[in-house]
């Protein structure tokens, strides 16, 4: 049995309004770069894991089936997984898991979503049914409003600004306009930031993630095989999972989310790391105050001082540890199932040295961390080079 | 008689009662009879994964811990935007999410007691709102 799992392929298709592909077409565009990088085959593939979230978003029920077709699987082994909006890193955690069961020696990790062609209402609606529909979805709160209810408290508790969660959207869209990939190629000031249309007070528009079609791939193997598919493979060193509960009213505390520290402790003890040892990292910032958060959960600072941590620049190129530097959710988009592959996609490129104009120097050791709904779902990886 | 704004759930028990309930003026939860646990809203399992429940009189009164003004609401909720959603701590320490009604962005903030009250949404809705407690 291998001990080691290594990302040896990723590919990641152009994330934006992509009216000119439906899924299939979109998840192709991502699975060809990635088995080019590794130059290898589909033949030389051993099973499919494919990661889309919502099938009403892709009109196509089983819609990860139409891809393990579209990109040329034949009858391998395949299937689904979904746990929201990281759905993509739950395919990551899945491939290595049948890689270290020794049910496959080299498997294919696809996240994929079409969320524009429905169009933003139906998207909103659909993501507002995320949250328990019997109990607090009734009462008219959305996906945006779930954290907008964190961004009040965590206000009020630790004093963190409207200021400071601007700067998280201007560091995302700073490095989104040097990510070919990104939906958004714009930069955006401060200024514009803070005075965008309100959605879900105290969060604006420019605190919300898009809403955006895409797909990312990987090509994961065991360390044997890893080591004769690439001269570079990035090791999955550790692995944390964890959950809470559905009704967000349910949880004691409203300023952080208790997976994220789980499973960033699980992830951390697997590697053998703290996260000072984190060189670069990609978070899940669905919102502003999300990247907030992540900072504090993930211990890249204390509790309550994430908002000073990005007014200090510190997840910045050149900060004590940058963060999402492909853009991130805000900039690059965060179409769902794509999103934890595309996390794992720029991660494997920064410790490879292959991020251009976005390369965080020197970079060894990387970590994703990707939640579902708020919480519900999450999944933190460490990689190293 | 259906639950909260938008709804299409099935009619089950435990929405039958918290609406008998309502309509008395009364807030319902269940309570665990093997472990203790409550819940507020109210389910007929436990998750310590007994089925042995009976239901109690939560208290009513409490204070927000958090909440958000709705602008950017989903189509199903539209015609009732813009609105407030809440998060209130019970006497009790039980934790509720629903609309407020009966404040200004002046008198909205962390903490504000608050009551839960019955609220009829229209001639076959119902659910529970925060008003902000009387003195």
């Amino acid at each position: 049995m291998t001990e080691k799992v290594a990302v040896v392929g990723v590919g990641h298709a152009k994330f934006g309004k992509r009216t000119d592909v439906t899924i299939r077409e979109l998840a192709h565009e991502a699975v060809k770069p990635a088995l080019e990088d590794a130059s290898i085959t589909t033949a030389e593939i051993d099973a499919s894991v494919i990661g889309v979230a919502e099938d009403v978003f892709a009109a196509q029920a089983s819609p990860s089936a139409l891809i393990h077709d579209y990109v040329g699987m034949g009858n391998k082994p395949s299937f689904r997984v979904e746990a929201a909006c990281a759905t993509g890193s739950a395919g990551v955690r899945t491939g290595w898991s049948l890689i270290k069961a020794g049910l496959a020696e080299v498997v294919l990790v696809v996240g994929a979503e079409t969320m524009t062609h429905v169009g933003t209402p139906m998207a909103t609606e659909w993501m507002a049914r995320a949250d328990d529909t019997r109990w607090e979805y009734p009462f008219g709160i959305t996906f945006p409003g779930l954290y907008a209810l964190m961004a009040t408290r965590h206000m009020h508790e630790f004093g963190t600004s409207r200021m400071q969660l601007s700067m998280v959207s201007v560091k995302s869209h700073k490095y989104g306009a040097l990510n070919p990939f990104a939906h958004s190629q714009k930069e955006v000031t401060l200024n514009e930031a803070m005075n965008s249309v309100p959605i879900c007070q105290p969060l604006n528009l420019y605190d919300c993630c898009l809403i955006s079609d895409g797909a990312a791939a990987v090509v994961m193997a065991s360390e044997e095989r890893a080591r004769k598919i690439s001269d570079t493979p990035i090791w999955i060193t550790g692995l944390g999972c964890a959950s809470d509960t559905m009704m967000i009213a349910e949880r004691p505390n409203l300023v952080g989310l208790a997976a994220s520290q789980t499973a960033a402790d699980q992830a951390y003890k697997m590697a053998g790391v703290t996260p000072n040892d984190i060189d670069v990292a990609n978070t899940h910032d669905c919102f502003s105050i999300a990247e907030i958060m992540s900072y504090e959960d993930l211990g890249f600072c204390k509790k309550g001082e994430g908002g000073k941590f990005i007014e200090e620049g510190q997840s910045y190129i050149g900060g004590k540890l940058p963060v999402n530097v492909d853009g991130g959710l805000k900039s690059k988009g965060h179409p769902l199932g794509a999103t934890g592959v595309s996390m794992t996609v720029e991660i494997v490129k920064q410790l490879r040295g292959e991020a251009g104009k976005r390369q965080v120097s020197g970079a060894e050791i990387g970590l994703t961390h990707n939640v579902g709904e708020t919480g519900q779902y999450c999944f933190v990886h460490v990689f190293k080079r | 008689m259906k639950f909260g704004h938008v709804s299409w759930l099935p009619q089950t028990e435990v929405i039958t009662k918290l609406i008998e309930g309502l309509k008395q003026g009364k807030l319902l939860g269940t309570k665990c009879s093997k472990c203790g646990a409550k819940y507020l809203p109210p389910r007929t399992q436990c998750k310590c994964g007994s089925h042995e429940m009976e239901w109690y009189e939560a208290p009513t009164k409490g204070k927000l811990i958090t909440y958000t003004t709705v602008t950017s609401p989903p189509d199903s909720m539209a015609k009732y935007a813009p609105y407030t959603v809440a998060v209130a701590e019970l006497e009790d320490g039980s934790r509720l999410l629903a609309q407020i009604t009966g404040v200004t962005p002046q008198t909205l903030q962390v903490g504000l007691p608050v009551q839960v009250v019955p609220r009829q949404i229209s001639q076959d809705r119902i659910a529970y709102e925060f008003k902000p407690l009387s003195s």
